[in-house]
């Protein structure tokens, strides 16, 4: 089925946080920290400012959030969303400008002088871990900001192992990079007794929920409305600075205000995603059989804590599945997220899976090197096999379905058919990546890693109208996902009713039962399982009219089409709708007393996440002299269950692959030693545009979970996982013939030739010994 | 103030402009044409892409005072165009969009892409978008819409 959505945008008529007036409305611009490391001494401020220029001081009302964590030992510091006399990060926020106009705005900003000394900067996960004695806090004695930990037991493994592979392998810290920044507008209307607030978010009850706790307010006084939505990637499930700024500011003003990101703050401020290190041994038999996995994980944590979900979230999550798809007896973690005068971390597409994948799959190709084996061969051998399932991982996770040898075959299978002809000096290869991706976290997994603010479980209301047309009210943002469509079709699965009758409102906190909102691979599992639970209660309720009408009983009336049918008479869904509205005179009067608008409400069977899976394959070319890279081919075979929506499932997979080759190949936001961000425009920050992009094939499996409604598991993330780990692995395939191994992404051509140089460099020492 | 005299969608609009207003600004702020998007303002992105006198322009990095004389075509403005009417449908039917952002700013290279080239191979057109970044569909089905149209004006 095409998408119901696509009209507006295709003829620009959709509604982004930017198309947004209010009369009177006034922007807002930020001065924002030119330093990574300073005390605010002053700012001055022109005389003239009253009313026009806000700092800390002003905001001394407005509560910190702090997200909740309850793993041990675990600092959280909460940004205050206006610095108040040290500023840890560039870009952090200082002050706020209002002017009629942004441009005014701005030209307010560059008339404020703030004066600071200069502290010494954490630029780097080195310089925190360092003991020179430089703290980003000063009442903390090391800059660790949070350690976890698991040992399963390994040595007895580590000790009888005949193969040991070490690596250490690096992921750059990125940006999000949504094609539309963030941006907020609030006002408060009398009417309502409550502050509206407009914002480009995934997540409009989690930010209802912690504006309250930061203005002081009833949960009945804001509502959050997500307008339409131009991409999220996680960077709008979490709370802003600007969010609680404008909202204050906007109560505090009397007057509504609107502040939107341009892609300077973004790349700048907003350099907040993956950088991890994983110092990586694997134990295997000889012939590349992994029994044990040994990790260190380091992550660079940034200045501050994110809410709800803290700066340990990657590290968290990253340990939890970093023995990936395979069935490995002994494992043995530790992490340490650590404090820097960066911007604070913050969950991207997929929240550290590419890096656990690419961590475990590099592994797993340096061990079938070692072995001198084919790594596609040694990871069959390592896979949990299908007869497994449901499979009890030594993370204490469950992979509940599917058969991932089968998965990698058949990528294997592509690849092999796909184009494999390098331009003439260039080194060719064929990497491999595997992965299983826990989808729609459970309440139960998500108390037990400590962040408890996401719980897993989604409400929808169905509204059945007169006419016998339905609204569905969610309170998850649909942000290119195509919720409008499938959430529809779910409707009409259970209904029977056709998709163009039903329609779905969505992002709206005044409109919608609570939820927690679209992140985490979770809309199609929560928010369908509740649409299809409130869908079955209207169908409860139509066949109870349709049986008094055509008198018989309602477990003998069936709903098909749209069509109530009944052993003698059939009637439509309107015909039963229209008559208990407008003619209920033809009912007795205790049919339907509550009504024909509902609310439904789904958690899986068993509070358990499904595991969706897939195998990647790429081939690259390699020009060993300039180190650039070329993908010439690109496999995905991916299985998350049922596909409501086939079209839309490619094309969240292939969103997701090409962000993924982002991360493999181009995108980094790198910092120097004084903490300055050094990619800040888009010429610095390679993002992947059409013409870097292979023609990606893909292909699916259809394995249902046994603990969702209707089989499903999430897909919306997956995508972005593998490809780092798939493009390393073919490019160090291609670098073989050389000796030469990569272990960091992006794979710019300054690393490839550092990979290839580090090679030249080790042969010329062995010749030197071995004269 | 500098006087800016020149035609948006068929419409002949004069008037008063600050001599630092863009054209994107011009457009969203002034004449309420909120279709055209701003992805990067420093004109990297191709979100904000408009057509001045039949060429794609990035209209972030135009300023408003140059554009005196000349017609802009926004995405509010192919009212019935047939081939506006068929890259629709092709951006629809192929999935060419997720969130929308990127998408009038894609149609507009699109347009240019499909008017001006008869038989670009897959590479080709690739290297077209080059300046256009969609962050949500993997560009297969903007690329894919693209193709169909090209063949259906040789048909």
């Amino acid at each position: 089925m095409l998408r119901r959505e696509d009209a507006r945008f295709l003829e620009g008529r959709g509604r982004f946080i930017g198309d947004i007036d209010i009369p009177g409305m006034l922007d807002v611009a930020f001065l924002r920290s030119p330093l990574a490391h300073a005390r605010i001494a002053s700012i001055d401020t022109p005389v003239d400012a009253d009313g026009r220029v806000f700092t800390a001081a002003d905001l001394s009302d407005v509560k910190l959030v702090p997200p909740a964590s309850k793993v041990p030992g675990h600092r959280i510091v909460a940004a205050p969303p206006l610095a108040l006399d040290r500023t840890r990060y560039v870009g952090e926020i200082i002050a706020a400008c209002i002017a009629p106009t942004r441009a005014e705005a701005e030209d307010l900003v560059e008339t404020l002088a703030p004066d600071f000394e200069m502290l010494p900067v954490i630029a780097s996960m080195d310089d925190a871990l360092s003991d020179d004695g430089t703290r980003l806090y000063d009442d903390w004695d090391n800059n660790v900001s949070m350690e976890t930990g698991f040992d399963s037991g390994i040595d007895e493994i580590i000790a009888n192992a005949p193969v040991k592979v070490t690596r250490v392998l690096d992921m750059a810290r990125q940006a999000m990079v949504p094609l539309e920044g963030k941006g907020v507008l609030a006002y408060w209307s009398e009417r309502d007794d409550q502050l509206v607030v407009y914002s480009s978010t995934q997540s409009p009850h989690q930010i209802r929920t912690a504006l309250c706790e930061a203005l002081g307010l009833q949960q009945r006084q804001i509502r959050v409305i997500a307008p339409d939505v131009g991409g999220g990637f996680g960077y709008k499930a979490i709370l802003h600075p600007e969010e609680i700024i404008v909202a204050a500011l906007a109560m505090k003003t009397g007057r509504p205000l609107r502040w939107l990101e341009d892609r300077f703050e973004h790349l700048t401020a907003g350099a907040n995603a993956r950088e991890h290190r994983y110092e990586m041994t694997a134990y295997a038999d000889d012939r590349g059989r992994v029994l044990a996995i040994d990790a260190k994980l380091t992550t660079d944590g940034g200045a501050y804590s994110v809410w709800p979900h803290t700066n340990g979230f990657d590290a968290i999550q990253a340990s939890g599945i970093l023995t990936g798809p395979y069935d490995i007896g002994g494992y043995r973690v530790k992490t340490q997220t650590v404090v820097t005068n960066k911007p604070p971390l913050s969950p991207y597409r997929a929240v550290a899976r590419p890096g656990a994948c690419f961590a475990i799959e590099c592994t797993m190709d340096a061990v079938a090197r070692a072995v001198g084996r084919d790594p596609a061969e040694v990871r069959i051998d390592n896979l949990v096999k299908a007869e497994a399932m449901p499979y009890k991982a030594i993370t204490g996770k469950e992979y509940d379905s599917g058969d991932y040898p089968a998965c990698l075959l058949r990528a294997m299978e592509m690849v092999a058919e796909g184009p494999k002809t390098p331009a003439p000096g260039r080194l060719l290869g064929t990497g491999y990546a595997i992965y299983t991706e826990h989808t729609a976290v459970s309440t139960s997994t998500i108390s037990h890693i400590g962040i408890p603010m996401m719980p897993g479980f989604e409400q929808a209301a169905a509204l059945m109208q007169p006419d016998g047309s339905l609204e569905l009210r969610v309170g998850v943002q649909s942000h290119g996902q195509g919720m409008e469509t499938t959430m529809a079709q779910i409707a009409s699965q259970v209904l029977g009713i056709e998709p163009d009758r039903v329609v779905l409102r969505h992002g709206d906190t005044g409109l919608s039962p609570f939820s927690t909102g679209t992140y985490a691979s979770r809309a199609i599992v929560m928010t369908g399982g509740a649409v299809a639970a409130a869908c079955d209660k209207i169908a409860v309720k139509l066949r109870e009219i349709a049986a008094h009408l055509m008198q018989c009983e309602p477990s003998n009336v069936h709903l098909e089409d749209g069509q109530l049918r009944g052993p003698t008479a059939t009637m439509t869904i309107a015909e039963a709708a229209e008559t208990w509205h407008f003619r209920p005179y033809e009912l007795p009067e205790d049919v339907l007393r509550d009504g024909l608008e509902v609310t439904g409400g789904y958690r899986p069977d068993g509070d358990k996440g499904p595991f969706a899976y897939a195998a990647h394959a790429a081939t690259v070319s390699v020009d060993p002299e300039l180190g650039t890279v070329e993908l010439l081919d690109y496999v995905a075979v991916d299985d998350c269950g049922t596909r409501v929506n086939p079209m839309i499932v490619d094309g969240q997979v292939l969103g997701g692959v090409v962000q993924g080759i982002g991360t493999g190949l181009f995108e980094e936001s790198p910092f120097d030693d004084q903490g300055q961000p050094l990619a800040t425009t888009f010429a610095d920050y390679s993002l992947p545009t059409a013409a870097e992009t292979p023609i990606i094939r893909l292909d699916h499996s259809e394995t249902q979970s046994p603990y969702t409604r209707f089989g499903v598991k999430g897909v919306g993330e997956g995508g972005a996982i593998a490809p780092p780990a798939a493009v390393v692995n073919a490019i160090n395939d291609a670098l073989r013939p050389l000796g030469a191994e990569l272990c960091a992404v992006p794979a710019t051509p300054k690393r490839v030739l550092g990979a290839i140089f580090d090679a030249q460099d080790r042969a010329i020492a062995d010749l030197e010994v071995s004269k | 103030m500098t006087t800016l005299s020149l035609t948006v969608n068929g419409r002949q609009v004069s008037t008063e402009i600050d001599p630092r207003l863009n054209l994107a600004d011009f457009l969203r702020e002034r004449l309420s044409l909120k279709g055209t998007h701003l992805g990067c303002e420093h004109g990297a992105c191709g979100a904000c892409t408009v057509l001045m006198d039949g060429m794609p322009i990035r209209s972030c990095i135009t300023m408003a005072a140059s554009c005196d004389g000349v017609e802009i075509t926004t995405v509010e403005g192919y009212d019935q165009d047939p081939l506006m009417s068929r890259l629709r449908k092709a951006f629809r039917e192929e999935h060419a969009l997720q969130c929308g952002y990127c998408t009038p700013g894609m149609l507009a290279t699109a347009y240019d892409i499909v008017s001006r080239l008869d038989r670009p191979d897959e590479d080709e057109i690739r290297a077209e978008l080059a300046g256009c970044v969609c962050r949500c569909t993997g560009y297969r089905g903007i690329v894919r819409a693209i193709k169909r149209c090209i063949a259906e004006k040789s048909a």
